[in-house]
Formats: C-alpha cells, structure tokens, sequence
C-alpha cells in the first residue's frame, strides 16, 4: 500500500508539467505571429507601454529560458504578477479567488456523490421499485443537463419566485457568518451536485446488480450471513469501485464547469478570474488559475484512486 | 440489417435520431424551418417578451428577435462546432490510436502515456485558456476542443486495435503478404466501427456542452449571436423581468445532449445484444402427473415433488426443475449425475432457499432434519445455512470476495453462527485452513483470493463450508474449475474430512469415476428431472434408463479394447424453453418408440429406485453407448 500511495501522488507532477508546457506554448504560439505584447495590448498601445509590458513578461529571452525560470517561480508558488489588476502577484489573487471555487465544487462533489450512492443503492437493493423506477425516467433527463443551464432554473424558482436564496453573490464565513456562506453556496453547489447524482446513481444501480448477481454474494447467503451483512460488506463494496472511477470522472467536468456557474450567481472564483483574465489576455493570470485549477482536479483524482486502491485489493499489488 | 431494425425498434432512439436528423436541416437548409429573420430587432418595440404564439412559436427576446428562428440558426452554428470538433478530433485521434496499437511494445506505452495525462485534465478551462491567449471565436475554441478530445478517441481506438491484432485472421493476411495500411483499412477498420459510432454520438454531446459553455461565457461565439449558450446568457441576462427567455435556449441544449445520449446508448444495445430471437415454447400437457412421495422417516435432507419455474419472454413461463425428488441420510454421500443444464445445481440451490432471481418454487417439499424449509423465515434460514448445511461451489476463486482477505471470510462466518470473539475467530480460520491442508496458514490467512490458485481456493472453499460443522455437506461440482492432478487431491480432502466428520454430502459431478468410488446412492437427472435413481451398486450394475445407460457407456473404462474410440450421447441437453412433449429424453434415445413422443413416462413406485422411462421393462439393463454400438464391456461392480 504505502509504494501504491507513492506512485499516485507522484502521478500527479507530469500532469502539471502538461498543464505548464501547454500554458506556455500558448505563449509560444502568439509570438510566432509577432509580439506578443503588441497583441496582448491590441491596437492603440504607445510603444512605452508595450516596453514595459515585454520587460514584466521577460519576453527578451528565449522561451526555453523563460519557461524553466517561471517553474522554477511556480515550484515557490510563485506565478509572476498580473497585467491588469494594478501588478497584483498572481499568487495572491489566486488565494483570494480560491474559496468561493473551493466551497461550490466540495459541496457540489460531496452532496452530489453522498446522493447518488443514496439513491443508486435504493434503486439497484430493488429493481423495479419506485425509487428505481422514477431514477429511470429522471436520470437520462438530468445527465443531459448541464449543471450552468440548472443553475439558472434554480435561480428563478429558488431565488426570484420564492426568494429563499439570493440570486447572486458570495458571502465569506469569517465577515459574513456561516450561515450566510452555506446559503451564498447552497444553489451553486446544487448545480454542480445534481447531473452528479444522475450519473453516480445510474452507475450504483448496475454494478449493485451485478455485485448481487455474483458468485460470492451467493456464497456469502449460502454461509448464512445476515442480508445486510452480504449487502453492506460484500455486494457494496465491490459495487463502489466502478462508482469511484465515475465520481473521478466527474471531478474534472464540476471544476470546469464552474466558470459557467461562477458566472450565473457572480462568484468571485477561480473560474471568473480565469474568464476576466481570457477577456483581457491577462497571460501570467490565466497561466496561474489554470495550473491551480489542475492542482484540484488532480487532488480529487488522487482522492478517488486511493478510495480506489483501498476497496480493490488487487491493484495495490501491481 | 438486424441492428437497424433493433436500432428502429426502440423509440427513444428513434426519438434521438429524429432530433439530430432535425438538426441537420437546421445546418444544411435553416430557412426552410425558420419563420422570421433570426437577427432583425423589432424596432416598433410592440413585440418585445413575448410567451409563445401563432406568430412567433417561441415567443420573442428583449429585442423582439424571434426565440423559434433564433433557435433554428443556432441549430447551424451547433451542427457546425461539432462537426469542426468531431472532425479534429477523429483525425488525429483514430490514426494514432491505430498507429500505438498496431506498433505495441514501447511505442504504445508512450504514447499511451502522454494520452493519459492529457485525458485527465480539464476540458473546458483548458479550452477557455487556449482560446484566451489566442484569440476568441467559435471556430479556433473547437479546434483547441477537438485536440484536447482527440485523446478519447485515441484510446478507444487503441484498445480495439490491440485486441484485434492478436485475432488469427490478422495473422492469416500477415502471411498473405498484405501491409499494415491495407490490413488496418480492409480488417481492423471495420472492426472498429460500431464502438466508434457510440463513441462520436458520446462525444457530439461533450462537444455541444463545452460549446455552450465558452459561449455562455463570451468567449466562444459573440454575445448577442444566436449561438444556444449565447442565447442562453443573454436569456440570464432578463432573468428578472422575463425569465421565459432562457427556456427555448436551454431546452434546446438538454434535448440534443439527451438525443445524442440516447442514440448511443441505442446503438450500444443493438450492438451489444445477442441476435438470436427469443425461443418459442412448445405447447406442453398441463395435466403432466407430478409424482409426490412419502419423505423417508430416517431423511436428513428430503426433497420431493420439487418444481422451478423462470418467466421467459412474451409472459410465458418455463419450467426449470419439473417433479424433482430425491433425499440424503445421515452420513450417506448421494451423488447427482446429469449433463450441463439437467437442473442439478438448480436443485441444491432451491434446497436451500437461493433460487436464483427470477426463478420460483412453484411446487414441492423440502424437509431437513424434521424441519420444512420451504416455510422459514430469512430469520430462521441463518441457523441453517452455514451452520448445519455447508456448501462448495464450483468456481473456487469467483465465491470468494475479491477485496476481502480469505481470513475476513472465515472469521465473519465462524463470528456469525458461534458467537466467537474475533481473537478466537481467528485462531479458529487458521485452524480450519490447517485441516484442509493450506500450507502455511498463519500467513495466507492474510492474503487475498486472487493470491490463491484454483486448488488452494477450493481449499478455501470447503474450510468455509466446514467452518461450523454442519450436518450435510453439498459440493457442487467442486472440481469441475481444477487442473487434473488437483481434482484428486480435493476429492480425496473431501472424503476425508466427511469420513472424519461424520457429514452427510450431496456431490454433484459429472465424473462418474467419482462417483463410482463415492457415491452411496445416485440420482441422474435429465432435463430438470429425475429419471433414475438407486444405490451405486444398481444404478451401476444395472442402469435401466437408457440416459443412465448412454452416461454409463461415455466413461472411458468402457472404451480400452476399442481403439481408444470416445463414446458420446449424440445431441446437447435441450434448454428449458424447448423440452419437447412426452419423454424429454426421446430425441437422443436409441431405444425410442412413438409412444416416447407423446406420453409422460411413469417412474414407478419406489422412491428409492425411480426409472422415469416407458419402456423400463423391455429394455436389458447395461449402460451402452447410443446408436448402436451396444452390448460392450461388463462394468465391475463398485467398491
């Protein structure tokens, strides 16, 4: 177990690596059609600025140079300043930007996940039953939408017709309290969690029935084991292990969709930032949000493959 | 053909390829389904916000732009992403797949390595951040969409190619001299197909929704576009003095994701689902008699008159066990012979409550002990199964759960039935993996079934079975999964411990040399019945049913002067759904009369030497092979 942990986490580095080598091949690929600060500032920019912006970039060297030199920086934690936000370290915008995103995507993964075991294991104990049946009819509907487009349903029903929420907004537990935070994050979080629970569901419900369906939970009755005892212990935990892999899978989907849902309720998060820095070609912003945002796909991932690890056995030992 | 017609029969793929046929008239011909100009703004402002009407079907924006019109040309713009991005996406990814896994070895692993760590990284904010640096529009975001996806399809199609490789017709147009482009096009292409056709419905569906998203956020195509996720921002934009106007925008997106959904879901049943049509069953006599018996006073385990039943399609039901009975003594060791698919696991598993699902006990008793089980609560089931019946199944390694350790198994089950406290519990498993001769036991107690060959699993197996000293013991086919030199020596466990414990045991085998050495009775089953039954000496000595007889005549030591010639019963076992009328076993007996064809044979009277055949007292009792070649060795009475 402990070399299975160390490789998963050391799995982690060439997926940022990636993250980095395309963030700056960007860069890359924007100078071969001139300077890059000349597009960068558009039409208009007086030669003074455009100076001045090829210094804060370090355009002057070699792009092989300046890649090792902004790793060496990121490694710190250390991703340069912005252009934009009066020269504000892109490190601290991050640590400011980071809660908001944070809060929505936990709640939308825990929540999501939690609820779709809950039901996918109501559905899959008995087939054909009400849970099982009304999962079926509604599954397919809510896989098929998007978590921003039921965002904005939540928002005029939950915010606008029944005034329950406010519509926009982020309030901070340590100003705010944390009642208000909880209720700032609850419709986003929702959002994220309910396509979520379609797809955990579905994929609880079918390995259920199969993990009931084989040999060794039969064999396990046939030992005389209470029913619990052989759905608790022995069909649950076979079951979970592809719904692991699927909650990993859905992982990376909320992260990327928050710049959509972050945009519906005006969140200050990583997701806006990341838009607002696009919008304006913000380069050492947009390079710092992405490798953040990979940082937490790739956390999540390392979450699920060591949840993954524990329940199956036999992965630990290749 | 067949897939087609599958395909068409399901009406929510007939829905979803209705839908994306619909989108492709938006694409190639919009104005044929437009009403009005999808951009031109009302300037009378008399048409603003307006709910669906006669004249504008899906009423009307802030600007009094037509919602139908706007939804339709979007249709275009949508149909146009995926195609840019499907395209891209396909040409690199299906060439490289092929290329890695054509090539394997170290080639694949590379390249498989960087697929991997692009698939895990986020889609959409990598999208955002290419099209950031380079420019926003709709067309430059998908090209960057259709790299990034094109990694979905490279292991896809990897994956199908590896297999395929090592098919023996690849090797047969390898030695025909063919290239790899000819053999990757002509061979391994069309293989690929079907698995990708799921993949690009799959895939149209992620691409519209990574579309939606950088438009709905301004980056993908201009905010007042009539692009879905454009429409769909400008629709949140008046989500307070007219919230209608997001519904035909985000209706739009829900419905072609599910349509795509849908349609690969579809194709992936008809693909997947075997062709053969559902078998018709055959008229059969209502009035078919069921014998019942008296159960033996000294029975531990009596079965009688017992009958399962499967609803098959169309509502009908077939009848998998008809009439079975047949009982074990205290200490005795009844064996039940038959081919695959007679019902002799379908027996023990009703014995003892677990009649697969669907299936049902429709008649018959069962009493063990001087107890009906056919009445016990799940309650009551708990002191019997694993406590005083223990049971050895086939596959030694697929019984055990894989992600518990061998050791968890036995102290659960020990823990369960004898109140034993976990430290004792353990001592106890590795006590009991001692007896059935696990070397090493304080070790592999630790270890994982999938660290256990077939013969230490089976060990495993009877450890587990033996674990609470039952009464009776039932192994079904406990060798049939085991090397040969391993069979022997788990039989021999088997005895042994039996013998030592004093257990009763059903063992359901198709080695009647097994038999031969163990059995104190016998029942042979055919077609979900019973058809003979007697003591080893008789059923041996002087099979009566022709079945028994064919059984008989198939063991090896009949065949040595012959010329090593192997006997066999012409024919297979019919499968439940088409047992034919009269004696099940008419169409593979040589001894066959017309009445055979037609009337129910009687089993005679004795329970304890049942011959389920009409013709029992005309036939000369030897086993004999079938066709003709009878009368051939006299077989030794058993030891």
């Amino acid at each position: 177990m402990p070399k299975y942990v160390a490789v998963r986490v050391l799995a982690v580095v060439p997926l940022l690596l990636a993250v980095a080598v395309i963030s700056f091949g960007l860069v890359g690929l924007l100078e071969l059609r001139g300077s890059a600060a000349e597009q960068i500032l558009q039409e208009g920019a007086t030669p003074e600025a455009v100076a001045k912006l090829e210094a804060q970039l370090g355009l002057d060297d070699p792009l092989p140079i300046r890649f090792v030199s902004w790793l060496g920086g990121a490694v710190r934690g250390d991703f340069g300043n912005s252009l934009l936000f009066s020269d504000a370290s892109v490190g601290t915008l991050i640590g400011e930007r980071i809660w908001p995103t944070l809060s929505i995507v936990a709640v939308g993964l825990i929540v999501g996940s939690l609820v779709g075991i809950a039901f996918g294991l109501a559905s899959g104990l008995r087939p054909g039953g009400r849970v099982d049946r009304s999962l079926s009819v509604t599954s397919a509907v809510m896989i098929a939408t998007p978590g921003f487009v039921l965002a904005i349903f939540l928002v005029i029903v939950f915010a606008v017709q029944l005034g329950w929420f406010e519509p926009t907004g982020y309030n901070w537990p340590g100003t705010d309290g944390w009642w208000a935070w909880l209720r700032s994050i609850t419709l986003p979080g929702l959002a994220l969690a309910l396509p979520i629970v379609a797809v955990v569901s579905r994929q609880l419900r079918s390995s259920m029935t199969n993990a009931l369906a084989s040999r060794y939970v039969l064999a396990a009755r046939a030992r005389g084991l209470p029913s619990t005892h052989v759905v608790g212990r022995h069909a649950m935990r076979n079951a979970m292990i592809p719904t692991v892999t699927v909650i990993g899978f859905q992982a990376a989907g909320a992260i990327g969709l928050t710049v959509a849902i972050e945009r519906v309720f005006a969140l200050p998060g990583i997701g806006s930032l990341l838009v607002q820095a696009v919008s304006q070609r913000d380069i050492p912003v947009i390079q710092g949000s992405l490798i953040v945002a990979t940082l937490l796909v790739a956390f999540v991932n390392l979450l699920v493959d060591l949840t993954y690890g524990w329940l199956n056995p036999r992965i630990r030992f290749e | 053909m067949t897939v087609w017609r599958r395909l068409l029969r399901n009406p929510l793929t007939v829905f979803g390829l209705v839908w994306i046929a619909l989108l492709l008239v938006c694409f190639f011909a919009p104005g044929l389904l437009a009403t009005h100009d999808p951009v031109r703004q009302d300037v009378t402002l008399t048409h603003l916000r307006e709910t669906p009407n006669a004249e504008y079907w899906l009423g009307t924006d802030a600007y009094g732009r037509d919602l139908y019109s706007r939804v339709v040309w979007g249709g275009r713009l949508t149909v146009q992403a995926i195609v840019i991005a499907l395209g891209i996406a396909t040409a690199i990814g299906v060439p490289v797949g092929l290329f890695s896994g054509w090539r394997g070895g170290r080639t694949d692993r590379a390249i498989m390595w960087v697929v991997d760590v692009l698939f895990a990284l986020p889609l959409i904010l990598l999208a955002l951040a290419i099209v950031g640096v380079l420019g926003t529009g709709l067309v430059p975001a998908m090209i960057a969409v259709g790299v990034l996806l094109s990694t979905r399809f490279a292991r896809l199609t990897r994956g199908v190619t590896l297999a395929e490789r090592e098919e023996l017709y690849v090797d047969a147009a390898k030695i025909s001299g063919l290239g790899s482009p000819t053999i990757l096009v002509r061979y391994i292409l069309p293989n690929l197909m079907p698995v990708l056709i799921v993949q690009v419905a799959i895939i149209s569906a992620v691409i519209l929704l990574v579309g939606a998203v950088l438009s709905f956020i301004g980056v993908g195509s201009p905010p007042d576009s009539y692009d879905w996720g454009a429409m769909l921002n400008q629709g949140r934009e008046q989500i307070l003095a007219f919230p209608y106007q997001v519904v035909p925008s985000a209706a739009a997106i829900v419905i072609t994701i599910l349509a795509f959904n849908l349609v690969g879901d579809g194709i992936r049943d008809a693909i997947g689902r075997s062709s053969a049509p559902p078998k018709r069953r055959p008229r059969r006599d209502a009035r078919e008699p069921r014998e019942q018996f008296e159960h033996p006073d000294d029975a531990l385990l009596s079965i009688s008159g017992l009958s399962v039943e499967f609803p098959g399609a169309n509502g009908e039901v077939s009848c998998v066990l008809d009439g079975v009975s047949m009982s074990v003594g205290r200490g005795e060791t009844v064996c039940v012979v038959g081919e695959s698919g007679s019902g002799k696991s379908m027996t023990v598993l009703t014995a003892l409550g677990l009649t697969p699902e669907p299936g049902r006990r429709t008649t018959g008793e069962i009493r063990f002990d001087g107890r009906d089980l056919t009445a016990l609560s799940e309650r009551q089931w708990r002191t019997i199964r694993g406590r005083r019946i223990g049971m050895i199944f086939q596959e030694p390694v697929a019984v055990l759960n894989p992600g518990l350790t061998v050791g968890a198994h036995l102290v659960e089950t020990l823990r369960f039935h004898l109140d034993l406290d976990r430290k004792a519990a353990r001592q106890r498993a590795i006590e009991l993996l001692k007896l059935v001769r696990v070397p090493d036991p304080e070790r592999r107690v630790h270890e994982y079934p999938h660290q256990f060959s077939g013969g230490m699993a089976q060990r495993v197996g009877i450890a587990l079975a033996l674990a609470c000293d039952p009464v009776l013991l039932i192994a079904d086919e406990p060798t049939t999964a085991l090397d040969v030199t391993v069979q022997g020596q788990i039989l021999e466990l088997l005895e042994e411990t039996q013998q030592e414990l004093g257990m009763a045991m059903i063992l359901i085998t198709h080695d009647l040399g097994v038999v031969a050495e163990a059995a104190d009775r016998v029942a042979v089953m055919y077609a979900g019945q019973v058809v003979e039954t007697g003591t080893a000496a008789e059923v041996f000595g002087a099979p009566q049913h022709p079945y028994t007889q064919a059984l008989l005549a198939t063991m090896p030591q009949h065949h040595h002067g012959h010329d090593g010639e192997l006997t066999v019963i012409p024919g297979v076992v019919p499968s439940p759904a088409s047992w034919p009328a009269g004696c099940r076993f008419h169409p593979r007996c040589s001894e066959a009369i017309d009445a055979c064809q037609n009337t129910h044979p009687p089993t005679g009277d004795d329970p304890e030497r049942l011959v389920r055949c009409l013709r029992v007292h005309e036939i000369d009792p030897q086993p004999r092979a079938e066709r003709g070649a009878s009368d051939r060795n006299v077989v030794e009475e058993p030891s």
